[in-house]
């Protein structure tokens, strides 16, 4: 059965690149999209992710916001979540740990070292 | 008769040249000649000729039947004139000793090995007394007998009592129609199969209906010189369908070549799709693998083409990234991972390396395009497609939305709908709220239409830097609009 990550981002080109790389990893994995935190928390409950990677500026609701409520929802507490930003300071570090995030990932994007990151948190292998 | 099989057999032999074929031909013109003459050595050695020459013509051995035909009779008519059927050889020529070398009336119809002139012959020379009926000269048959035909001395001895009568004389150029029925039969059942071209030479069954009249009428009892100007019309015809065969062989080579380009094309089509990630898995290169051999693909043309395929898709998955490439930490270390995701080992990564880079070059940044569309599919397929051609693309739902968004982004296109939903401007209103706009009225404006917007926007005043194009947008012509707009736009500044 397929994994499914949540994928948080407003930025088109971000989420396209996102979705080349996955669909290059040969991964079992359905990807689903939102556009803003609001979205996001709406179907991490009607999809129950097994990963969700979250933007944290994003119009609507942010990632700040979103992941506080998911942490508090019952149904989608246990799932981890990636910050998935352009934030790199140490304190942005520490904030996004704080809220429950599981890593803090700083973008730009690095195709093999996200897939790493996902296999880690899917507990999959890459196809060889 | 398996005409089918027997030509098959023809066309597995080796090409023979145009030049071969002519100098067959002129041998066979020669063999006819001296046939006439009665010299059915020389005859035969002219056939001989032709058989070395082109081993695929036909009509060889239709001549070596006419020859032994014709020799059987003049053997016959020496002794016993009166039992001869009407031998059609000149008089005046003198006949060769009948000892030499007698000619079996039935050929071998394997078609390589020309006939000796030395060749043993299972049939003895017929008796004077044979007023035994020969047998006629066996029809022309192109597939070999299983069996070697047994001697004519090994046919159930007529009862001596009994005076035979002669056999009706067999007309003679139904042993060349014989001949030539076979791939007449053939050619015919091909055109019923194919698609009727048009064609300069005669329908082939018109010949068989004439050349069926002729032998009638010869057996009739035509005079002798008739039937000369019969046969050598006969002749010209079998030129002429062994013309008429070229063309159809012609014909079919190339279907076969058109039916190869379309299984190139399907099975071209399918690597695509299992390849658009990077390497298909082991089940799809297996579906792919049977899908060649069932299009009867050659293996080597097969992974000719899964080459081409991969180092493709590459090549557009790098451009893609390339498109991408702010927002990735390192090129060069993406570039390499897709290197490893589409197994492009490095000497097929340098040999096309030249490839890559002048696609890279070409995809540098062209300029921003303001894209408004309500559709949103629309609005992302196409912005997807004029990124990865290079553009920055602006997305605006609607001409209202593009105005908030056209002083901050200064585009160097507009790429429009004409009509939007929700009471928005339509797309001419909104050309010509920017032709009021000095600052924007010369931005190349190409409005996007339905098939039957265009008679309206034909007729209406559009201006050097505004064009339109038909939905679906054909990317090849939306650049030449795009291209031929940016070209009124500089004239227009190079004016002012």
């Amino acid at each position: 059965m397929s994994k499914v990550i949540l994928l948080a981002e407003d930025d088109e080109d971000n989420r396209d690149l996102v979705q080349f790389v996955l669909m290059r990893s040969k991964m079992d994995i359905e990807l689903v999209v939102a556009e803003n935190g609001e979205e996001a928390v709406k179907l991490a409950k009607e999809r129950n992710p097994n990963l969700i990677l979250m933007d944290m500026q994003m119009p609507v609701m942010d990632g700040w916001t979103a992941v506080p409520l998911l942490k508090k929802d019952d149904q989608t507490k246990e799932i981890p979540v990636i910050a998935f930003t352009a934030q790199a300071k140490p304190e942005d570090r520490a904030r996004t740990h704080e809220i429950g995030c599981v890593e803090h990932y700083t973008k730009p994007m690095d195709p093999e070292e996200l897939l790493a990151l996902i296999q880690k948190y899917l507990n999959m292998q890459a196809p060889a | 008769m398996n005409n089918k099989a027997a030509n098959t057999a023809r066309a597995g032999t080796a090409p023979v040249s145009q030049k071969d074929k002519e100098a067959a031909k002129q041998c066979l013109i020669l063999a006819d000649k001296f046939l006439k003459e009665g010299d059915f050595d020389r005859a035969r050695d002219e056939v001989s000729k032709a058989q070395k020459l082109d081993p695929s013509n036909p009509y060889a051995y239709a001549f070596l039947d006419r020859i032994a035909y014709f020799e059987e009779q003049k053997k016959k008519a020496a002794p016993q004139p009166a039992a001869a059927p009407p031998a059609h050889v000149e008089p005046k020529v003198p006949s060769p000793p009948v000892s030499e070398s007698p000619r079996p009336a039935v050929k071998p119809s394997s078609p390589s090995p020309p006939v000796a002139k030395a060749s043993p012959a299972p049939a003895p020379a017929p008796a004077p007394s044979a007023a035994k009926p020969t047998p006629p000269p066996k029809p022309f048959s192109p597939e070999p007998p299983k069996t070697p035909a047994p001697p004519v001395q090994e046919k159930k001895p007529e009862p001596p009592k009994e005076q035979p009568k002669p056999p009706p004389p067999k007309p003679k150029p139904e042993s060349m129609m014989e001949a030539t029925r076979p791939v007449i039969a053939d050619v015919l059942a091909a055109r019923s199969k194919e698609p009727k071209k048009p064609s300069s030479t005669p329908a082939i069954a018109d010949v068989l209906e004439q050349m069926s009249q002729a032998s009638a009428h010869h057996a009739a009892g035509a005079p002798k010189g008739d039937f000369d100007v019969k046969l050598d019309e006969m002749r010209r015809q079998i030129e002429m369908l062994t013309k008429a065969l070229d063309q159809e062989r012609k014909v079919r080579e190339e279907m076969n070549q058109q039916q190869l380009k379309g299984a190139i094309k399907q099975l071209r089509t399918a690597m695509e799709k299992a390849w658009v990630n990077g390497v298909p898995k082991d089940h799809e290169l297996v579906e792919l693998h049977d899908m060649a051999v069932a299009l009867g693909i050659p293996e080597d043309m097969e992974q000719t083409l899964n080459r081409e395929v991969k180092l493709d898709m590459y090549s557009r998955a790098v451009k893609e990234v390339v498109a991408k490439q702010k927002l990735l930490r390192n090129s060069s270390r993406t570039l390499e991972w897709l290197r490893k995701v589409y197994k492009v080992t490095m000497d097929e990564y340098l040999e096309y390396e030249s490839q890559f880079l002048m696609d890279l070059v070409a995809d540098q940044y062209k300029g921003t395009i303001l894209l408004v569309s309500g559709n949103e599919k629309i609005a992302r397929d196409l912005g997807t497609r004029l990124k990865s051609g290079g553009y920055a693309v602006v997305n605006a739902t609607s001409p209202e939305n593009a105005l908030e968004k056209i002083e901050k982004i200064n585009p160097h296109y507009i790429l429009c709908d004409m009509e939007f939903s929700g009471g928005s401007l339509s797309g001419i209103k909104f050309l010509h709220v920017l032709r009021a706009n000095s600052k924007f009225n010369y931005i190349p404006f190409i409005l996007m239409c339905e098939t039957n917007e265009m008679t309206q926007l034909k007729s209406s005043e559009l201006r050097p830097t505004e064009g339109f194009v038909e939905k679906p947008i054909d990317m090849d012509n939306l650049n030449v609009t795009m291209n031929e707009k940016l070209m009124a736009f500089r004239q227009y500044l190079s004016s002012i």
